[in-house]
């Protein structure tokens, strides 16, 4: 799907050099005397790094290259994108791990948790225990204490003082970032819509609060707005997409461009490198911490117990984005969201009457022929409804 | 109107040429996949409008399924194999709701509504375990006709239990029973049932009926017959079997899809 991106018309060509951009700002950020901290899972709160003035990272993996390496030490039916990570680690090929003071760590699946304990032989690991039971006031509170702590840990280390002001300050910036991202995403919302899924995915960045990003987000929205009807038209005919499940980190985007070379445009991706963690914002008033808490303890990944709040969101975009199907990606090995897939299946099948496709996967390209004949049937099964 | 539909499978390639007026398959033709796919698929259309006595301009559009569907030039249109063979399947019995695909490298279960749309399907493409394949390296290991297998099968009275779920490691078990003298018909009868047990785990339970069964190994006797005993369910053969899918290409080709 070749949209517009001639330079001057369109910032997409900024967002392709999207890792350039952000290890300049990175060896900046270090050279000023700030602090890089990688983070592996939207739960980990950005805010609080950035108001201990320090720079957050994304450090999950995308690509396939590193992962025989990873393999030598992880078993290989593991989750791609835990085998992905360690694998950068391991041959030293990811430039943000090898400058990061600190590695924040999360207890959300059993893989990621395991596999934090191997890499922590190499890197300060901070592990942020995320509670599992999504509706329980005392999973809330020792969610909080844990924030709590680590602002007291990373105050410590980096021998600071995250004040009041300096998270509010923070806040403000991830509300805004959440904001221009999310708006660019609402850019498919329209019928037909105006940018691809591919597009959607491909503006983000690593790290969060560059400012150069954000200007990029507004021109984006409005370069796309500006072309409306040329950028509707590329779109006609197309089945409008909703992909759930798991994250496609930068360079795993392969099902996603299956899907929008077969026919399909993904209209609304509900995942972690999607919509999911745009939804809500942290409440800019009364206590920070708190605030910070909250926003990220809603947050519904299948390792939460029960995941109410998915489904929510999952009724909601199917309300405001209108796909006519629903694609559901997981990870090979990941159990949370396979299991929890019985019941999105059931859910959409029920509920919104959609058609619904599981696609279990990994990062290899050698199935690509198996895929496409699945989604390709999934979007005749519209077409013909 | 004619559409001519191309199923460019992995063992076999089959060519169909529907006629809509008449309302029925004017020609059919089925070759051993070819490398070289473009020329293949020109000689079989030469044979097929030979058949139905008519000539290139006659065919309104060309739809290519199959796994090689997208590599032929003579193809307008790639649908899936999915969509082809329940349209083919409908043709010959309208109102079907379960079909079972069995072919050459994978197996297919389509559920379909009453009113003959595509409702959900499952695929096995990963394992040679319920495919023909399956059946044709058996075939070589007993020095049997495949063509004969079902034959043979038919004499079992005490089918051998086949414990690996691998095709590569069931022959050394097969070996294993062959030199324990087991007979060659509760061998394959064996082999079949596998087969079976692998597809109807695809299907799931609560098959709907009529249900058809399709695909190359539906030629093979008995396969029916063991998915009727596993499944409770009466199982019909489809008429063409091999050909469900070119025609169901074909019939999208003519209606123009």
């Amino acid at each position: 799907m070749a949209e517009n991106k001639s330079r001057g018309k369109s910032p997409l060509p900024y967002f392709e050099k999207m890792v350039t951009n952000c290890l300049g700002y990175a060896k900046k950020a270090k050279k000023d005397g700030k602090p890089v901290v990688g983070i592996f899972c939207e739960y980990t709160p950005r805010e609080l790094i950035m108001a201990a003035g320090a720079v957050p990272v994304c450090m999950c993996g995308g690509s396939e290259e590193t992962i025989s390496a990873a393999e030598e030490d992880l078993p290989s039916n593991l989750c791609p994108l835990i085998k992905s990570s360690y694998g950068f680690a391991k041959l030293k090929w990811n430039p943000f791990l090898e400058m990061a003071d600190l590695l924040i760590a999360e207890t959300t699946c059993d893989g990621k948790k395991k596999m934090y304990e191997l890499l922590s032989k190499s890197k300060e690991i901070y592990v942020l225990e995320m509670t599992q039971k999504s509706d329980d006031r005392e999973s809330f509170n020792h969610w909080k204490e844990e924030i709590v702590k680590l602002k007291k840990f990373l105050e410590k280390k980096f021998k600071v003082s995250i004040t009041a002001d300096k998270l509010r300050q923070a806040i403000r910036t991830m509300n805004r970032e959440r904001k221009l991202r999310k708006g660019i995403a609402e850019l498919a919302a329209e019928k037909p819509p105006l940018i691809s899924g591919c597009n959607v995915l491909l503006a983000k960045s690593l790290i969060s609060g560059i400012p150069k990003d954000f200007e990029m987000y507004e021109r984006l929205t409005g370069a796309v707005k500006k072309q409306a009807k040329q950028n509707g038209e590329k779109f006609n005919g197309l089945i409008r997409v909703l992909l759930t499940g798991v994250p496609l980190p930068h360079e795993a985007e392969k099902v996603m461009k299956i899907i929008e070379n077969s026919g399909g445009v993904v209209v609304a991706q509900e995942s972690c490198t999607g919509l999911k963690p745009l939804e809500e914002g942290v409440s800019e008033k009364g206590d920070p911490v708190t605030a910070i808490a909250e926003k990220y303890f809603h947050l519904p990944c299948s390792c939460m117990t029960p995941n109410k709040r998915r489904f929510d969101l999952l009724d909601r975009l199917i309300g405001k984005y209108a796909p006519e199907v629903v694609v559901e990606l997981i990870w090979q090995a990941c159990h949370t969201y396979n299991i929890e897939a019985f019941l999105v299946q059931a859910h959409i099948e029920k509920k919104h009457k959609l058609p619904y496709l599981k696609l279990e996967t990994d990062y290899s390209p050698s199935d690509s022929a198996r895929l496409k004949v699945r989604i390709q049937a999934l979007l005749e099964i519209a077409k013909n409804k | 109107m004619m559409g001519c539909g191309i199923d460019i499978g992995s063992r076999t390639t089959k060519l169909a040429l529907y006629d809509s007026v008449k309302q029925k398959m004017v020609a059919r033709e089925i070759m051993d996949s070819q490398l070289d796919r473009g020329n293949q698929v020109e000689k079989l259309l030469d044979r097929a409008l030979k058949t139905a006595g008519c000539v290139r301009k006659d065919i309104q559009k060309v739809v290519g399924t199959g796994y090689g569907r997208e590599s032929v030039s003579l193809v307008d249109e790639t649908v899936t194999e999915i969509t082809c063979h329940a349209r083919g399947v409908l043709h010959f019995m309208p109102g079907a709701r379960t079909i079972i695909e069995i072919g050459g490298q994978d197996s297919k279960v389509t559920k379909l509504s009453a009113e003959g749309k595509i409702r959900d399907f499952a695929m096995n493409d990963r394992c040679a375990a319920g495919t023909g394949r399956f059946l044709e390296v058996v075939a070589k290991l007993l020095d049997v006709d495949i063509r004969a297998m079902g034959k043979a099968a038919s004499r079992s009275k005490n089918p051998a239990k086949i414990n690996s779920t691998c095709v590569v490691f069931a022959e050394s078990e097969i070996i294993g029973l062959l030199s324990k003298k087991t007979p060659r018909s509760e061998i394959i009868a064996g082999v079949q049932n596998s087969i079976v047990s692998r597809v109807m785990g695809l299907a799931g339970r609560n098959l709907e009926t009529p249900a058809v069964f399709t695909g190359g190994v539906a030629l093979v006797e008995g396969m029916a017959a063991r998915f009727e005993k596993k499944s409770g369910i009466k199982i019909r053969v489809s008429r063409q079997p091999q050909f469900t899918g070119a025609l169901g290409a074909a019939i999208l080709a003519a209606e123009g899809t």
